[in-house]
């Protein structure tokens, strides 16, 4: 080889050399960066970090990541467990939307969340829901029919709201159940903790307005004081109550119920419990919304030409199930719209092939109809295409989406709210054109 | 060299050049690289189950987008930050969204242009709690009790007094409007008032002649707090004293560097406080040479559940070293160091660094049960006495402040407990 070349080759070795630095290091920052992404709604999710000014330097890798990397770095603890940072996260973003009804659960809550679904309950074999208002079922009217406040201090004062955890379901023949226990009772206190509600600083709030405008003596206030420090000093907030009577097999709660005003001690015994699954006894059948439902609700009509559906005790079921029943018993159509806050348009819920020839439908129903089954009893109702007996449903028309995460836990998230058809479509529906 | 060998070296060098380049971030952070950049460099896209960041970039996505309701982005964002943090369980690892940050960075400094006023809740707006002597604000005639209804003609009724103190606050030198409702006036009142630096008073002092008692309170440990104090104690010393009371209850704590400062007026280049950080390193802080000044009276510090960090080392260093008893309720007890780290959009994370260890006194970290209640930790006083449940119990008055009263006798040179 002669010297040209030799030196040709060696200044290409330079230049691949420096190259090959260059491109390394463009290859880590697509690595990065690789994070990108296009949400649904053709919005790029911005790496965390504020998306709206692009004059923001953005370092290489995301906000999430450069946290958790501080944390490491700084901690005076190791932080090793980044699955508990990312959950910790969601969690944190999940609570901020201040809805009762979009949880964050851990991993034990998640667990017992989807057997409970299934129909094996634990802890005193109760299902319960988080409501604020007097009653659930009410609260849309209440929201209407709210007197406004009648000065500013009334309005910040009404502004906080714990809501009140109620029993919506009990298992027959569960603990709750033998303790008589039943659908709407209130838990007032778990263990001696007491359930904080708004109520009672709501009080003491306005009782302190009373004591500065000279309206109520010292000694009034103290006595309110000195009690609402006993309750707060023990207080639970009514999601870790929940937790207390919904989670374990084993051990005893000591639990104060409130009914219409009364109050009752009762003591029950954790223990396994199973909600009946689907049932057929004549002409009655028990439908439970889960995966198998349809099919078996499919034999359960075939050759009758009239049932009676037991809704009752069913506040856990799973929508897309639900919507494979109806297509099994109602004719073709629209049944009503899933709806947002967020200016979108409704979603209709139709029955696509359906049931051209469906036998004539009682629906069972009372507080303990909730989520699918109201909307099942709704959608079926509000068109004419079954009659509801028993009394009103629970009042929780809300779609949930559920989240399994990576560690085992998850979180449950409303995405819509669901609207029967109103007025006399009745016509419209099973029209075979 | 065989050409084969060659080919090989060469492609070798080559290769080391594209993994040094991948590396630099790495090299110059001098750490391993992360298995996250090497798998997504593979074309491993991770999914949930592999990145932790992207877990979280799906939840993100999936509640902006899915929502039932609208959801902010920038809130949602700062929400995850402060779950991501408060996950470690420590109450003082957290997450400081800008404006929060921006507060933490006033409170700290103790000084910035406003009005020279302290703004409380009020469902009108903002009750005036306190005007500086000195101030803007004490010039135009704004006394305590007063309202602020509006600011530059907008009504504030209803809002956050964050919110109304920022909009008060501005650049030295200009101009806010204010509308206020003062006691004995029919119609509101319109001020012009020039916004100036402002100097937040710390420490208070008061000198009660029947006692021959000096009384300072330290609302907080902040910049000027030092200086403060020193001034207050000229004040006090013109009188004869029998004894100080140092009033730390509700001092949250601040700065450390001055609460060495203020420890230098008792103690010469002693131990104040021993950090001990997560690799095992250890760091002192002391007090000062050449500050120390003559106490000639005994001196009883004022703490309560509300008392913590610098608070807290204050009173336990003049504890340990014998230069003052504790009375009230037990202290907060935390025990350990935050820094302050920025982040990229003005919001800044607030992450536990180290635990502190005083001279003496034992670690002394709060401890709390599964409901956040108070199990154990803070300092324990000398002489323990309880606030009583009087409704006209003011700090500082000695008719009606019982921790005060129970200070004093213990102040007296015949005292025995």
């Amino acid at each position: 080889m002669n010297t040209t070349s030799k030196s040709i080759l060696s200044a290409t070795g330079v230049v691949a050399s420096v190259a090959a630095v260059i491109m390394g290091y463009r290859a880590r920052q697509q690595a990065d960066i690789g994070a990108v992404q296009v949400a649904d709604n053709g919005v790029t999710i911005d790496r965390m970090v504020a998306s709206r000014s692009n004059d923001i330097n953005v370092p290489a890798g995301d906000y999430f990541y450069e946290l958790s990397q501080k944390l490491k770095d700084q901690y005076v603890e190791p932080v090793t467990d980044d699955n508990k940072l990312v959950t910790g996260a969601i969690r944190g973003m999940i609570l901020s939307l201040q809805d009762p009804q979009s949880q964050y659960l851990d991993r034990t809550q998640f667990a017992s969340y989807l057997n409970a679904r299934d129909g094996k309950f634990e802890g005193i074999g109760a299902d319960f829901a988080l409501v604020t208002g007097p009653n659930a079922a009410q609260l849309e009217a209440a929201h209407e029919q709210e007197a406004p406040a009648t000065t500013a201090e009334d309005a910040v004062v009404s502004v906080q709201d714990i809501p009140r955890l109620q029993v919506v379901s009990v298992v027959p023949g569960g603990p709750a159940d033998k303790a008589g226990v039943s659908v709407g009772d209130l838990v007032y206190s778990v263990d001696g903790h007491w359930v904080a509600q708004s109520e009672p600083i709501r009080k003491f709030r306005k009782a302190l307005r009373d004591f500065n405008s000279k309206k109520i003596s010292a000694a009034a206030i103290n006595q309110l004081r000195t009690e609402i420090r006993a309750k707060a000093d023990k207080a639970i907030m009514p999601v870790k109550a929940k937790d207390m009577l919904f989670l374990g097999k084993s051990g005893a709660v000591t639990v104060v119920w409130e009914r219409k005003g009364v109050q009752r001690s009762t003591k029950i015994t954790k223990l396994h419990s199973t909600m009946p699954g689907f049932q057929v006894s004549g002409n009655e059948i028990r439908l439970p919304f889960v995966p198998a439902s349809a099919n078996s609700l499919k034999h359960a009509i075939a050759g009758k030409s009239e049932v009676t559906i037991d809704l009752r005790n069913n506040t856990m079921g799973d929508l897309g199930s639900m919507k494979q029943c109806l297509e099994v018993i109602a004719p073709s159509g629209e049944y009503g719209n899933f709806t947002t806050f967020r200016h979108d348009k409704p979603t209709p819920l139709v029955v696509r092939k359906g049931n051209s020839n469906p036998p004539r439908i009682t629906l069972v129903t009372d507080k303990s109809t909730r989520g699918a089954a109201e909307i099942f009893a709704l959608a079926l109702s509000s068109r004419g295409v079954a009659h509801l007996t028993g009394s009103e449903t629970g009042g929780d028309r809300d779609v949930r989406s559920i989240f399994r995460l990576t560690d085992g836990s998850g979180y449950t998230l409303v995405t819509s709210v669901y609207k029967p058809t109103l007025g006399k479509a009745k016509r419209t529906i099973g029209g075979t054109r | 060299m065989k050409p084969v060998v060659k080919v090989i070296s060469f492609g070798a060098v080559v290769g080391g050049c594209f993994l040094f380049g991948f590396c630099w971030p790495d090299i110059q952070r001098l750490k391993a690289p992360s298995t996250r950049a090497i798998g997504n460099l593979f074309g491993v896209r991770s999914t949930g189950g592999e990145s932790p960041s992207i877990e979280f970039q799906h939840a993100y996505a999936e509640i902006l987008t899915d929502y039932v309701k609208p959801v902010d982005r920038t809130n949602l964002k700062y929400a995850g930050m402060e779950g991501l943090m408060a996950s470690l369980g420590d109450p003082h690892t957290i997450f400081m969204p800008p404006r929060a940050a921006a507060a933490f960075n006033d409170e700290t400094r103790a000084n910035f242009s406003g009005i020279g006023a302290r703004l409380g809740g009020d469902p009108m707006g903002a009750k005036i709690v306190v005007v500086f002597d000195d101030s803007p604000a004490s010039a135009a005639g704004v006394k305590a009790g007063n309202v602020v209804t509006a600011v530059e003609g907008k009504s504030v009724a209803g809002k956050e007094t964050d919110d109304i103190v920022s909009l008060i606050k501005g650049q030295e030198g200009t101009v806010v409007h204010l509308t206020l409702i003062q006691k004995g006036k029919e119609k509101p009142v319109n001020l012009a008032i020039r916004r100036a630096k402002i100097i937040a008073p710390t420490v208070d002092s008061k000198y009660l002649a029947d006692q021959q008692i000096g009384y300072m309170s330290i609302a907080s440990f902040s910049e000027p707090t030092a200086a403060q104090f020193d001034k207050e104690l000229g004040k006090l010393e013109a009188h004869p004293l029998k004894g100080l009371v140092i009033d730390l209850r509700e001092n949250p704590g601040g700065l450390l560097e001055t609460a060495c400062d203020m420890l230098s007026r008792f103690v010469e280049d002693k131990v104040v406080v021993k950090m001990k950080f997560k690799d095992g390193k250890e760091d002192v802080a002391r007090s000062y040479p050449g500050a120390l000044h003559q106490f000639n009276y005994p001196i009883a510090v004022l703490m309560n559940e509300d008392s913590a960090s610098a608070a807290e080392i204050y009173a336990g260093c003049l504890r340990d070293y014998g230069k003052a008893k504790l009375v009230g309720t037990h202290s907060y007890g935390k025990a350990s160091v935050q820094n302050v780290f920025p982040l990229v959009d003005n919001s800044s994370a607030k992450i536990t660094i180290a635990k502190y260890f005083l001279p003496v006194t034992p670690f002394f970290g709060r401890k709390v049960d599964a409901y956040g209640s108070y199990i154990s930790g803070g300092l324990e006083p000398d002489l323990k006495v309880d606030l009583s449940n009087n409704p006209e119990l003011v700090f500082g008055d000695v008719k009606t402040d019982n921790q005060l009263d129970k200070a004093i006798t213990l102040l007296n040179p015949n005292a025995k407990f």
